[in-house]
């Protein structure tokens, strides 16, 4: 039992990911039971990040070196707050959605393809938890660019010519990206000649006076290479069309989990290797406050034209991952708080969304936003959990949204920067402008006589939709703990 | 600028140009093997960085042999094994790109991005 608790944070990794290639073997002639078996292997991550987090948040900080190497030399697995939040969301939503794909899947992706399907989302699922969850610098890009390839093979599963060339631009640019990320990390290696992230930042600490210039191009060398991945604002441009041509589940997956699984990496790599003093000295943080505004107003008016719920959807991500941003690049301590909420809430809409539109393609067919009249009678129970998440989305009070745009509103006070409350007011309008004509649509435009009935899909599609919804309305009324326990992962990055 | 010491470090120099070209590959070109190829000179230039900051002047493979005396110089390893799983990555994303390339051809019929382009 004592050798299982020390091999715990390795366990989360291995378990899944054998379980994703057992998978393959049985993808060709059994193909009924894989799901079954995956949500298996899902379930066990997930009870194991739970017993994590419990253990950290009893004040402990788990480090566990691989094959015992010691770590300036091995790698080196560290379970903070952050990284144990981290777990139980990707888990936690990764269960959800494999619930609803049970029987979804096989109307979005080729029959003989739905096997094999789910060793990719396995294999995505572990590379971000790896991601999330690691303390080395190498081992970082491996994840990353394994994550890269399991979330493009989710995209090109459906096998449509759209997707597969929204595959292809996103594969370009992702290896772009991590090839920018790469040469950063070689200059951080060249420098300081270690790879794991405490050691850098002491190294780096006597010798950044040395080399001011080569600060600035480490700093935009990771900065490029993340944020084309996290779709930072003008590096977005494969996003709308890579998660809207997905199929629903993998649209959750990646525009809900996968994007933000960068930023906690870009939030770990400036605030504990470089410190937050170089993020301010190289002007990085200005970029980044002015691009995650661009981000804000630009995504949401993109979203605003788009007349495909889904590209709707995928554009409003944009402009959600620009809050996140703005708010680590505020760099106080709500202002980071609030991020990393947003990171969690973010999760929980998008999921909600996705879902739900993948729940009305099922029953209906339909795609366009405009053909939505009466779905609040035919499908209450789907367009109810849309509704929740759409006000979440708005940031009306007792919905998750209005915690975040809170945290932010009072961050942007702590760094004397009142001017991003006009920007998160005006954003919050645009919300509005472009997710409530879907529910008024739905409600009050279908005529008469229309009957009341409930929805027409199967009750494993409906139940993640409602755990989704709850949980938004859940963090909208009690952020009390939640916000506790973040700040105590925020005290590790700024004093 | 002391120009003797940036010929001193030329390795550094030629990858940056590899880096640099294949970028340029990889945004400007038409057609898709093209950017393939400027995916993999991308990353041959990031290898030749990595085996470059390994390298030492005069150093010999990090093989101990009792024979040789013991004040040898041996390069750093670190940085070769890391680009070996590069190496792989690189393999796999070049393979899974050419996958892909395959697959539009068969629906469109060719593999220049413009025409792709204006066909969707």
């Amino acid at each position: 039992m004592d050798h299982f608790l020390k091999l715990m944070p390795f366990t989360i990794i291995i378990i899944p990911l054998l379980v994703g290639f057992v998978l393959a073997i049985f993808a060709r002639w059994k193909k009924d039971i894989c799901p079954y078996l995956i949500l298996a292997g899902v379930a066990y991550a997930f009870m194991i990040s739970i017993l994590l987090t419990q253990r950290v948040i009893g004040g402990e900080i788990i480090h566990y070196h691989v094959g015992d190497w010691l770590p300036p030399w091995g790698i080196e697995i560290l379970i903070d707050e952050l990284a144990a939040m981290m777990l139980l969301l990707l888990n936690g939503c990764s269960l959800l959605i494999l619930i609803f794909s049970i029987k979804s899947l096989h109307k979005e992706i080729p029959e003989q393809a739905t096997g094999w399907y789910y060793t990719l989302f396995l294999l995505t699922l572990t590379a971000m938890m790896g991601m999330v969850i690691t303390n080395d610098l190498f081992n970082l890009y491996v994840m990353v660019e394994v994550t890269g390839l399991g979330a493009c093979g989710m995209v090109v599963a459906k096998g449509e010519k759209l997707s597969t060339e929204a595959t292809l631009r996103y594969l370009m640019l992702a290896t772009l990206g991590s090839g920018f990320l790469l040469f950063g990390i070689g200059f951080l290696y060249q420098v300081t000649g270690n790879l794991n992230i405490p050691y850098i930042a002491a190294e780096l600490v006597k010798v950044r006076e040395q080399y001011p210039f080569l600060m600035w191009a480490t700093m935009s060398f990771i900065t490029v290479g993340l944020g084309v991945k996290s779709a930072l604002f003008p590096l977005h441009i494969w996003l709308p069309d890579a998660h809207s041509s997905a199929p629903s589940p993998s649209s959750a997956v990646l525009s809900g989990l996968v994007v933000k699984v960068y930023i906690v990496s870009m939030l770990r790599i400036y605030f504990l290797v470089f410190g937050f003093d170089v993020f301010h000295e190289t002007y990085m943080r200005y970029l980044i406050l002015l691009l995650a505004s661009l981000a804000i107003i630009g995504g949401s008016l993109f979203a605003f034209v788009q007349l495909n719920l889904k590209r709707r959807l995928a554009y409003s991500t944009v402009a959600q991952i620009g809050y996140i941003f703005l708010g680590f690049s505020l760099g106080t301590k709500w202002g980071i708080v609030a991020a990393l909420l947003h990171i969690i809430i973010h999760a929980f809409m998008k999921v909600c969304l996705f879902l739900a539109a993948g729940a009305i393609y099922y029953q209906t067919g339909r795609k366009k936003v405009t053909h939505f009249s009466g779905l609040g009678y035919r499908m209450p129970v789907t367009m109810a959990a849309f509704t929740v998440a759409a006000l979440s989305m708005v940031g009306i009070p007792l919905f998750g949204g209005f915690i975040t745009k809170y945290g932010l509103a009072m961050g942007s006070l702590e760094a004397n920067n009142p001017y991003f409350i006009i920007l998160i007011v005006i954003s919050g309008l645009l919300n509005a402008a472009y997710y409530f004509p879907i529910v008024w649509q739905a409600y009050f435009t279908s005529g008469h006589n229309v009957k009341m009935e409930l929805d027409k899909v199967p009750v494993t599609m409906l139940i993640p939709i409602v755990i989704m919804a709850l949980g938004i309305i859940y963090m909208g009324i009690f952020p009390g703990g939640t916000l506790e326990f973040l700040e105590r992962a925020v005290s590790r990055f700024i004093l | 600028m002391d120009i003797s010491r940036l010929m001193l470090n030329y390795p550094f120099i030629i990858s940056i140009i590899l880096f640099c070209l294949g970028c340029l590959c990889i945004l400007t070109q038409h057609n898709l093997i093209k950017k393939v190829i400027g995916i993999n000179i991308m990353e041959t230039g990031i290898f030749l960085f990595f085996i470059a900051a390994g390298n030492i002047e005069g150093g010999i493979a990090p093989i101990y042999d009792p024979a040789l005396p013991q004040e040898i110089l041996y390069i750093n390893p670190l940085p070769s094994a890391l680009m070996l799983t590069g190496i792989v990555v690189s393999f796999s994303v070049t393979a899974f790109a050419l996958a892909i390339i395959v697959k539009l051809y068969q629906y469109y019929g060719t593999i220049y991005a413009p025409d792709i382009m204006r066909m969707r």
